[in-house]
């Protein structure tokens, strides 16, 4: 067995040589081989002397664990000051950790390798954070006193920007996922008009939310965190100074582009109206005023409202109460 | 018309399909499998002896007890999903592992645990009382110094001492 281990010893001196440069390693590798070859085993065979080159091997007692030297009023931080693993000498509670033999209990804690196993908190007891904050504190400062509702701090601050870093057990601190950015600002802090507005909305598409009115552009085409950040804002720049512009083409707008129902010159309006006029005059001449009296009574205003909300917010209770409330009213039924 | 296309086309493939098919098993196109022997019903057992085999309790569990009787012993965050460096972080613990046994020859009372806290790699082993302090001393600071050379981060090794190795049962 000691020719094995001074062979391992060896071969490991043989390989790492030339990594490291330790002239010396290999021959005090030998020299440590040598002195252990005193007595595996052997002791039974030879005389029980303390002398000559048959030595006894003086047996090595465990140490008093250290739980048996603690007072009940230390200052347990001095005992786990940081995160490390559990170590059964230096806790003194009698835990028991393990699947029990038929008829006995789980293990205890003196070389139980499921205890060292689990990550433990013995270093975050109250007492521990409370000496962590108190550190910290001199290096903070107040929340400043005017941003104290939520309203404040989207006046002074419209622009939010949210980015994530990730931390991992490893050797290297990349992370790809690192470099995206979102930036969500609130229309409604942007100086814009109808036009504007309503270009704004179709030139970004699905990145508003209509519910929080919040608008989201998400980057992550450069490499760089910086890179995205600078690109966001250029995009809302160039967002915001499009969305003022009118361009030449945007007068071919259709009905079909349109975002919203209006109800002037649709469809629903000249139906309406013709109906009205064949129910009052049957027969008479109509002409341009009779419409524009038709339009100003309540009812068809009444009526136009009905379209216009189901038209706009979908079929709901309410609406549709609402239209054949408008309809037999305008009808008089 | 073109579902009726799809149709009639779909319906050509599986007879071409039937016709090759009947054709290799007339033909008799016979393959041979082989595989390395998975001896995933005996990989990490002891088998039963005569009682007089003492076990520890990781010993003494089988490989399916992981998760339910037993922990991990290597843990990081490269398993989680969206996380990279599996292979490497595997392949160090491997040989962290072997070099361990070697350097600890004869010592070592169970398996290592090996933790990694951010860059730091925390090697935690029960040690038995078979050498004098002086060379444990030394071979923990060699094994500290040339792990955190190889791997180029702080490496700690956290030595809890046995006279013994802690006996779960006997097989």
């Amino acid at each position: 067995m000691a020719s094995h281990t001074s062979k391992a010893f060896l071969s490991l001196g043989r390989i790492n040589v030339p990594c490291l440069r330790l002239q010396g390693f290999v021959n005090r590798v030998t020299y440590a081989t040598d002195m252990t070859k005193t007595s595996y085993g052997n002791d039974d065979l030879r005389e029980k002397s303390n002398t000559g080159p048959f030595r006894e091997k003086t047996k090595r007692d465990a140490g008093e664990p250290r739980t048996n030297r603690m007072l009940l009023d230390q200052d347990w931080t001095a005992v786990y000051p940081a995160a490390t693993p559990f170590r059964s000498n230096s806790v003194p509670l009698p835990v028991r950790m393990g699947y029990p033999m038929k008829g006995s209990v789980p293990p205890e804690k003196k070389g139980n390798l499921e205890l060292i196993k689990i990550p433990n908190f013995l270093h975050l007891t109250p007492g521990a954070i409370k000496k962590h904050c108190e550190a910290l504190k001199p290096f903070c400062t107040k929340w400043p006193s005017a941003l104290d509702t939520d309203a404040q701090c989207d006046q002074h601050f419209p622009i939010k920007v949210e980015s994530t870093d990730y931390a991992s057990a490893g050797v290297s601190v990349r992370n790809p996922s690192a470099r995206i950015i979102h930036l969500r600002i609130k229309l409604s802090s942007l100086n814009l008009d109808d036009h504007a507005r309503k270009k704004m909305l179709k030139l970004v598409g699905e990145r508003y939310c209509k519910d929080t009115d919040i608008l989201t552009i998400t980057t992550d085409s450069c490499p760089l965190r910086q890179q995205n950040y600078d690109y966001a804002m250029y995009l809302l720049t160039v967002l915001y100074h499009e969305s003022w512009k009118t361009e030449a083409w945007e007068a071919e707008k259709t009905v079909a582009d349109m975002e919203e129902f209006s109800w002037e010159d649709s469809p629903s309006q000249k139906n309406i109206l013709d109906m009205l006029v064949r129910m009052k005059m049957a027969g008479e001449e109509e002409s341009e005023e009779v419409r524009e009296q038709l339009l100003g009574r309540k009812e068809v205003q009444e009526y136009k409202d009905s379209v216009t909300r189901l038209k706009n917010e979908g079929e709901s209770e309410s609406t549709m109460l609402q239209y054949k409330e408008a309809v037999k009213k305008v009808f008089n039924l | 018309m073109a579902a009726s296309l799809s149709s009639r086309g779909v319906v050509r493939l599986l007879g071409a399909l039937a016709k090759s098919a009947s054709l290799c098993s007339s033909s008799g196109g016979r393959a041979l499998h082989v595989t390395a022997a998975c001896c995933k019903n005996r990989a990490a057992r002891v088998r039963v002896g005569k009682g007089d085999r003492p076990l520890t309790y990781e010993e003494a569990h089988h490989p399916h007890d992981i998760g339910h009787r037993k922990g991990w012993l290597s843990q990081n965050t490269s398993n989680l999903k969206g996380e990279g460096g599996a292979a490497d972080r595997t392949m160090e613990d491997v040989f962290i592992r072997r070099f361990m046994f070697g350097t600890f020859y004869g010592c070592l009372g169970n398996e290592l645990v090996i933790k990694r806290r951010g860059n730091m790699l925390i090697v935690c082993a029960l040690i038995l009382h078979k050498l004098p302090p002086a060379k444990m001393y030394f071979l923990i600071g060699y094994s500290e110094y040339l792990l955190s050379h190889f791997y180029k981060c702080p490496v700690k090794l956290d030595i809890q001492t046995l006279t013994s190795k802690a006996v779960y049962k006997y097989l």
